[in-house]
């Protein structure tokens, strides 16, 4: 357990040395940096200057050991806006993004969860059908869009919560919902079919049998077997939950790390760049990991080598 | 229900095709012809059905051209990742050893991304415009393909008539071409139409944050985006666009699961 857990952060180390190195490549490849962040009318001499300073002069491979040889003490270098530590302020905006994940995880797993398994438990009810065609739409529907409607109709005709910003629980709301909703509409239509899987099993006959009530055959036997395609599905999403906060963030502008990245991207801020990377990266790898280990635990079957 | 669906997303997908296939001749006016005297006009206008924006531009043509856009990137996008990424995981399961080694690990770096975020930021560096992102969505989306050939692949070649035809002393290229290419392929086409509607929504998400395609050409993403700064006064700026987007997502999704549903059941997404 211990060695497959340190084999595994090995590989999380490696993964997130490669993602970086191919980011650091295509920046390098594609152009000036300096140049397209310097203003239109700015002197050849100053460029010269700024570049020096900044170390855009050396040739690439010493570039590359410098960047490599920071980015293992965590330094990325100074944001080329902010004059800050770039690792420092892709930190700073980490807990927000936190917490707009975690809440809409939360949303998710009261809603779509319950409804899931309702709706396979009432097969081909009214219910069912009402989830199935909820689910449909929920998938469809493109995150900014539903954001920019329910903006339109809460914050600009009906004026109960404000449009953006951070600050009170009123400013969580929609932000969260939107995220939860693409999600939530995966993990109930998974949870459907994993729940509907398990019914067919020849286990939940005999528990049936030997005269379990329902509320025993569905929350023990049902619930503990159909969660391991659930959790495995959710972890898989739950990395995706920070491409989505990417979007929800810019909307609502939400202070966290997405939309720190997308202005760092369209200001050619590459030091924030390759911080967020980094960052990123690793969060979504020690998600991964997190849920595989929560696998073995449900399913004490699965030996994790 | 389930015939229901299927019907619903062919027929939305039909849909969109004519509409996109027939822009130029349903659009009541050019999308991209301005008349600031006739400016954020609410739908039902005489002459402009879905309202105009800012600039006087007609609503209903420029969304219409929008399924143009869409649904060229689409394809594009599916084709390019389809062939790439198809022949890269064909050629990983059948050789094992290096190549596959090699496009697995390229595999893990990039799932350890997410995939709109990593397009975007290929965007943003490699540059803007509709080729660029093209290239952008290709080349975060073809490791979906690879990973599924592959593993397909990998179970077709110890299949009984496979091993029987290696054993008779086919060639290895007329083995992969004639026995294992048809049998994968039901999954390239379910792949296919499942990741089609992604990378439309992709698009648009993209162009809506300001990379991929700019104005003033036509895409529902940017048309979305430029429809946030007057939300207050022109809610259907906003409404059209991101709706068409969303039927056509909702229109290929159906078609996509019904696909599966009839030619590989037990692929999971």
């Amino acid at each position: 357990m211990r060695a497959y857990v340190l084999s595994r952060l090995a590989q999380t180390a490696l993964v997130v040395f490669l993602s970086l190195t191919a980011v650091f490549a295509m920046v390098r490849l594609s152009g000036d940096p300096v140049l397209l962040f310097m203003p239109m009318d700015i002197q050849a001499k100053d460029v010269n200057e700024f570049r020096q300073r900044l170390g855009f002069n050396d040739p690439l491979p010493v570039q590359y050991a410098r960047f490599v040889g920071g980015a293992t003490r965590g330094d990325f270098g100074e944001s080329l806006r902010y004059r800050r530590d770039a690792l420092g302020l892709v930190l700073e905006r980490l807990p927000a993004t936190f917490l707009l994940a975690a809440t809409s995880l939360l949303l998710t797993t009261c809603v779509a969860v319950p409804l899931g398994i309702l709706s396979a438990v009432r097969r081909n009810t009214l219910l069912d059908h009402a989830s199935t065609v909820a689910t449909v739409l929920g998938q469809a529907t493109p995150g900014f869009w539903l954001g920019l409607m329910l903006i339109y109709v809460f914050s600009v005709k009906l004026r109960w919560l404000p449009t953006g910003g951070t600050g009170t629980l009123a400013h969580l709301v929609m932000p969260s919902v939107v995220l939860a909703a693409f999600f939530s509409a995966r993990i109930a239509r998974l949870t459907r079919s994993a729940v509907l899987e398990v019914l067919g099993e020849e286990y939940i006959l005999t528990a049936r049998a030997k005269g379990l009530g329902e509320a025993r055959v569905i929350g023990k036997h049902t619930l503990r077997n159909s969660a391991i395609p659930i959790v495995t599905l959710a972890g898989l999403e739950a990395g995706q939950l920070l491409g989505g906060a990417v979007i929800t963030e810019t909307i609502f502008a939400w202070p966290g790390l997405g939309r720190l990245t997308v202005q760092a991207l369209l200001n050619r801020d590459f030091p924030v760049v390759l911080a967020a990377v980094f960052v990123i990266s690793v969060t979504y790898t020690l998600i991964n990991l997190a849920v595989d280990l929560l696998y073995g635990w449900l399913d004490p079957r699965v030996r994790l080598r | 229900m389930n015939h229901l669906k299927a019907w619903l997303g062919i027929g939305l997908t039909v849909a969109v095709v004519v509409a996109a296939v027939a822009a130029p001749w349903l659009a009541p006016r050019d999308p991209l012809t301005t008349d600031f005297a006739a400016s954020l006009r609410p739908p039902g206008t005489p002459g402009h059905p879905l309202g105009t924006d800012q600039l006087g531009r007609d609503l209903l043509a420029r969304v219409l051209h929008g399924a143009r856009l869409a649904l060229f990137i689409g394809v594009c996008t599916v084709l390019i990742t389809g062939v790439a990424g198809g022949l890269l995981g064909l050629v990983a399961g059948f050789v094992e050893r290096w190549p596959s080694a090699v496009l697995m690990r390229i595999a893990d770096v990039q799932l350890s991304f997410p995939f709109i975020l990593l397009a975007m930021t290929i965007n943003a560096i490699v540059g803007l415009g509709l080729r660029n992102i093209i290239l952008s969505l290709s080349a975060a989306g073809w490791v979906v393909y690879a990973r599924v050939v592959r593993g397909e692949v990998l179970s077709v070649k110890q299949r009984d008539f496979v091993q029987a035809a290696a054993a008779l002393g086919m060639s290895r290229i007329r083995l992969l071409l004639r026995h294992v290419l048809p049998n994968v392929a039901p999954s390239i086409i379910v792949v296919a139409s499942l990741q089609f509607s992604s990378f439309i929504v992709a698009e648009a998400a993209i162009s809506f944050l300001g990379f991929g395609v700019q104005p003033p050409t036509p895409a529902w993403g940017s048309m979305l985006s430029e429809s946030r700064d007057f939300l207050y006064v022109a809610w259907w700026l906003a409404a059209f666009p991101g709706a068409a987007l969303a039927l056509t997502a909702l229109g290929v999704n159906l078609l996509g699961d019904w696909l599966r549903d009839t030619l590989d059941p037990k692929l999971r997404l």
